[in-house]
């Protein structure tokens, strides 16, 4: 089984070298005339006013944290289904019981209009 | 573990990455023809027969392309967000089995598995190195220091969070089907039934999230082009271009080949054709045969959506995701995570309890959905 | 058929005594109406008479007289004849009038259009800036007095190139520069620190903020003018709070070359080919428009068979455009090119008739003053029949088959990006627009020219003013065009094909004439003003697309980011007519 996270090791080394060789390459072969309007931001053509990194709204960040708890929730169901056929029935379906909660909690953030994109 | 076995495995690493950047390219030769196909038009056909030299015309071409970076990006960032980008829709294939292990090989003496690992947890990777790859898009956009870029990573972030969620609760559903997490169980777990003819709205749940997932029509709000121009990748270009929209194809093939591999039989034959000279169990090398049409017919589900449908807006993609696929998908780990214990300890019979039961929830999921509409329609006239 | 609404006849002088006096110049018809009582006249002629509809808004400049001239254009929207009311003023700067945008709102850009090239001010305008020419150009182009660059004479064409044909370089004749006039104490050399998008920015601010629990930072992002899906060179400057529209003006002029210059240079029959290139898209509607108020100026009606055919074509150009309206609309959805493709091969069939009639398929010049330019070739009317009786039905009902009830389109399409009706008529919006509002307003109907009044047709309206009702409109229109067209290959008359002679110049009586027709964008108005000499003294483009975005700002706010192109999309405009 260590061997098997090993080979992934090995892999993922391939998968970085092979995106970044291409960027060598590039860099060795390309032109590189850089000046000052090419290396302006882009906004159709115009100078930017303001800054692109502003306080962003807030609703990004409340559907990061419903997001969150819910993950973390999938993640705890994922043994339970695994192991479900081998578990007692009362165990089975304290899972399911888990599920229920899930979805009165989806209910709540539902109702108090946290999924609403305004 | 030897350096023998090191260098096995690094060359067969890298052999699968060329396979997987061989089939990147031809995936867009095969995009544009197949687009092309259905808006009355020729497509590519100019570079080599029937254009097949396409894609090397244009990696020539953007090898060769001047690189330029922003003033005010993020200089490191900016460089890393595509290789971050690229690397986990290369490394998520990892566990993904292409064929039987009867199917492998002797080469040079040593057995050639038709995988790169096996892992007794493969659903868990795929679903970790998933969600990391929004952080490449994230970066991207964030790094370039651009409005319409800032914006588009901002909604990718919002998007792939939201329907990673549906996708989770499908993974789970597959897991009680097939009663483990590796993938090698599970694709062999299918060769009484496909699981995507017993949970077929699990499978149809996948594959929306998937598209979300991979910012594919109608979901590609990251780079809707009609309102941010180019998106999270609006400042990029040449070999860094290259790098984040090769990202966008490879993750394209992977979740293909997962999802054949979770819903389709993976490099199991169709169900029927267990018993005759077709099944796996018969002719083993038709495994990576049978993975590779799954995932073609499965790559033109993807570009005939692109080709057909507008993308939804942004704040009804979220409202879908929210609203209808997580509850719905929810549903679906209930009633299968029931089906199987009835199955299990009354009667397996009471297994196509399962895909009666979740075909009615998507139906009602439908009708929800259908009424909420028509009630806007109403409130309209 | 519906007949036109009655012709009342109107004494405005005698109605309001004192502040109207009519028009008496020869060949002017209207009315002249004291500038300090414009206001309270304006406000009468909606309330009390019933001109809810302000069609047109444009200033003359009058050198020799010393004057400066406003002239409005009114309608019913219930239809029958508009009235035409002026205001003089003394041309001495500055030279101000008083802004209609209080009582209609659609004169905002049109003002803010006779500001920039007139230089005429309009108090009491609430974002008086330049609309077409850059913030700190020096000058107002269309005032008789004001040369441009390598200036070569008065009219065209040019001694140098005609008769004697000794063609020079402009810039051979004067070095870069030296030709070029700045104003007093400028010095090209220096960088100024004059920042020409402050005002913009400064007017974009200025929006009603509402109070909510969390402070967040609003964006200004500019979409366009260098943007994918603008239509062109067309610039939206947006306040965006997440991903909602706070506020946002539009800005346009990129494709500006003052059209309108040009043509009072150009000779009478030079300036129809010029027409094509307002609206590239639907150039027969434009010939006719431009045909139809030179020929209501010198007097001439085209023959029989001539008004058949250019009716045939305008309609054919309408449904060119909506088509591809419609195909373009999908792809500001999303849709990638698939409906657009489709589209698309309809129009290719309708232009491939325009070539066999014209030459050309996109720039037609095919209507001459007093008929068309040419009679149609063998097989022709065959090849009409064919797509009108037969293949264009089909095909509209396919599409609409396969766009109507997508539910994604249907989702945002439906409730979104509304312009109600009170809304469309305020703003002078015109066109699909306008009819998808709810108002049954067809210049085609309401004041019909040509041989429309013969021909039955319905016009095609739509009660809720969203995105999908403005797509929807352009189906029903074509249907509309199709009866259209299979009444003109049927009734078509044999004969001649233009009334007068034709002829390089013309010979146009003085006076003053506006003739609009219903392009397929809107109402296309062309005012034109002759002193009898070989070129208009006046040449006014009524521009639907450029009007119809006054409403844009007003339906986008409140909306996300990705209806705002949508919307634009279902306005339909096309940059080379809305700069000019």
């Amino acid at each position: 089984m260590q061997h098997e996270w090993l080979y992934i090791g090995l892999f993922l080394v391939v998968g970085i070298i092979i995106p970044i060789a291409p960027l060598i390459i590039a860099r060795l072969v390309a032109p590189r005339k850089p000046n000052p309007i090419k290396q302006s931001t882009y906004e159709c053509g115009l100078e930017t006013v303001g800054e692109s990194r502003v306080q962003f709204k807030a609703q990004y960040y409340i559907f990061a944290l419903v997001f969150l708890v819910f993950d973390v929730e999938t993640v705890f169901l994922f043994p339970w289904a695994l192991a479900l056929k081998q578990m007692p029935l009362f165990v089975a379906l304290e899972g399911i019981l888990f599920i229920t909660i899930l979805v009165v909690g989806l209910v709540y953030a539902w109702r108090k209009g946290m999924l609403e994109w305004a | 573990m030897t350096l023998a076995n090191v260098i096995e495995w690094l060359v067969k690493g890298l052999v699968w990455v060329l396979i997987l950047l061989g089939g990147f390219a031809y995936l867009t030769y095969y995009e544009r023809r197949a687009l092309a196909r259905i808006q009355v038009r020729v497509g590519p056909n100019r570079a080599g027969p029937w254009g097949l030299l396409q894609p090397i015309a244009d990696a020539i071409k953007l090898i060769f392309k001047e690189e330029f970076m922003p003033a005010r990006a993020d200089k490191l960032l900016f460089t890393l967000a595509p290789i971050i980008t690229l690397t986990p829709a290369l490394v998520i294939t990892a566990v993904v089995p292409f064929g039987p292990e009867s199917a492998s090989f002797q080469l040079f003496g040593r057995t050639i598995t038709w995988y790169i690992a096996d892992l007794n947890v493969g659903v868990l990777y795929i679903m970790s190195i998933a969600s990391i790859a929004v952080y490449g898009i994230v970066l991207a956009g964030w790094s370039s220091n651009n409005k319409y870029a800032t914006l588009g990573g901002l909604r990718s972030t919002a998007q792939m969070l939201s329907y990673e969620l549906a996708l989770g609760l499908s993974f789970i559903a597959v897991i009680v089907l097939a009663n483990s997490t590796r993938l090698l169980d599970i694709v062999e777990a299918q060769k009484g039934m496909w699981f995507a003819v017993l949970q077929p709205v699990g499978f149809v749940i996948f594959l929306i999230a998937t598209l979300a997932e991979v910012n594919r029509a109608p979901f590609d709000m990251p780079e809707a082009e009609q309102e941010l121009a180019a998106g999270y990748h609006s400042e990029y270009g040449g070999m860094k271009f290259a790098l984040l929209f090769m990202a966008e194809y490879d993750k394209m093939i992977a979740i293909c080949t997962i999802a054949a591999s979770l819903f389709l039989g993976g490099y199991r034959e169709p169900w029927f054709l267990r018993d005759t000279v077709l099944g796996v169990d018969q002719t083993p090398w038709l495994g990576p045969l049978y993975v590779f049409i799954k995932v073609f017919i499965l790559l033109f589900g993807m570009i005939w959506v692109r080709a057909t449908w507008p993308r939804i807006r942004y704040d009804r993609l979220m409202a879908f995701g929210w609203k209808i696929l997580l509850p719905l998908s929810l549903a679906l780990v209930f009633l299968t995570s029931i089906g199987m214990l009835l199955a299990e300890q009354v009667n397996p019979l009471y297994q196509w309890g399962i895909p009666l039961a979740s075909l009615a929830a998507g139906f009602i999921a439908i009708l929800g959905m259908y009424q909420t509409l028509r009630r806007k329609e109403y409130a309209r006239a | 058929m519906t007949a036109p609404a009655p012709v009342e006849t109107l004494d405005l002088a005698a109605r309001f005594p004192g502040w109207v006096t009519p028009d008496s110049r020869p060949g002017y018809s209207g009315w002249i109406v004291e500038k300090d009582k414009l206001l309270d006249f304006a406000r009468a002629l909606r309330d009390d008479l019933g001109y809810d509809y302000l069609s047109s808004v444009t200033g003359v400049d009058y050198l020799p007289e010393g004057k400066m001239e406003v002239v409005y254009h009114a309608y019913k929207t219930t239809g029958g004849p508009g009235v035409n009311f002026k205001v003089q003023v003394e041309r001495r700067d500055p030279v101000e009038v008083p802004s209609l945008v209080s009582i209609y709102p659609g004169a905002e850009f049109q003002e803010r259009e006779a500001w920039d090239l007139l230089g005429i001010k309009f108090t009491g305008h609430p974002d008086l800036r330049r609309i077409l020419m850059w913030e700190d150009f020096a000058g107002h182009p269309l005032r008789k007095d004001w040369r441009e660059a390598y200036f070569e004479e008065e009219f065209k064409p040019f001694k140098s190139r005609w008769p004697e044909g000794k063609f020079q370089m402009a810039e051979d004749k004067a070095r870069l520069g030296d030709n070029l006039s700045f104003p007093a104490g400028f010095d090209p050399r220096k960088k100024t620190d004059f920042d020409p998008e402050k005002a913009l920015y400064e007017a974009l601010r200025q929006y009603q903020k509402t109070e909510s629990g969390l402070e967040t930072e609003h964006l200004l992002v500019n979409i366009g003018p260098h943007h994918p899906s603008t239509h062109g060179v067309f610039r939206v400057a947006v306040v965006l709070d997440g991903e909602t529209i706070v506020n946002l003006k539009p800005v346009m002029g990129y494709l500006h070359r003052n059209h309108e210059k040009i043509g009072e240079r150009n000779t009478f029959l030079m300036n129809m080919p010029y027409t094509d290139r307002l609206d590239y898209l639907t150039s027969m509607s434009n010939n006719f428009g431009y045909a139809l108020a030179v020929e209501k100026l010198m007097g001439i009606t085209p023959p029989e068979r001539a008004e058949y055919i250019r009716v045939m074509m305008a309609e054919l150009t309408r449904i060119a455009n909506h088509v591809w309206a419609i195909g373009f609309l999908l792809n500001d959805l999303g849709a990638y090119f698939t409906p657009m493709l489709y589209a698309q091969e309809e129009r290719e069939l309708i232009l491939d008739i325009f070539e066999a009639v014209s030459g050309s398929r996109m720039m037609c010049n095919y209507f001459r003053f007093g008929g068309v330019a040419r009679d149609l070739p063998d097989g022709v009317l065959e090849k009409v029949r064919d797509l009108a009786f037969d293949r264009l039905p089909r095909k509209v009902d396919e599409l609409e088959n396969l766009l109507a009830d997508n539910e994604i389109i249907r989702a945002r399409g439906i409730g979104q990006g509304v312009l109600t009706a009170e809304d469309a008529i305020r703003y002078s919006t015109s066109g699909p627009l306008l009819r998808a509002s709810g108002i049954p307003y067809d210049v085609r109907r309401a004041e019909p020219y040509s041989i429309y009044d013969r021909l039955e047709f319905d016009v095609a309206c739509r009660p809720n003013g969203d995105i999908y009702d403005r797509m929807m409109i352009r189906f029903d229109e074509i249907r509309q065009s199709l009866r259209i067209i299979q009444q003109t290959v049927k009734q078509i008359p044999a004969g001649p094909i233009m009334a007068v002679k034709p002829a390089y110049q013309v010979r146009v009586p003085p006076g003053e004439a506006y003739g609009r027709v219903e392009g397929p964008k809107g109402e296309l108005g062309f005012y034109i003003v002759s002193t009898g000499k070989s070129s208009p003294w006046r040449y006014h483009v009524r521009a639907p697309s450029f009007i119809n975005l006054t409403a844009f700002g007003p339906m986008c706010v409140g909306q996300k980011i990705a209806d705002l192109v949508a919307i634009l999309g279902s306005i339909d405009i096309v940059l080379g007519e809305c700069d000019r």
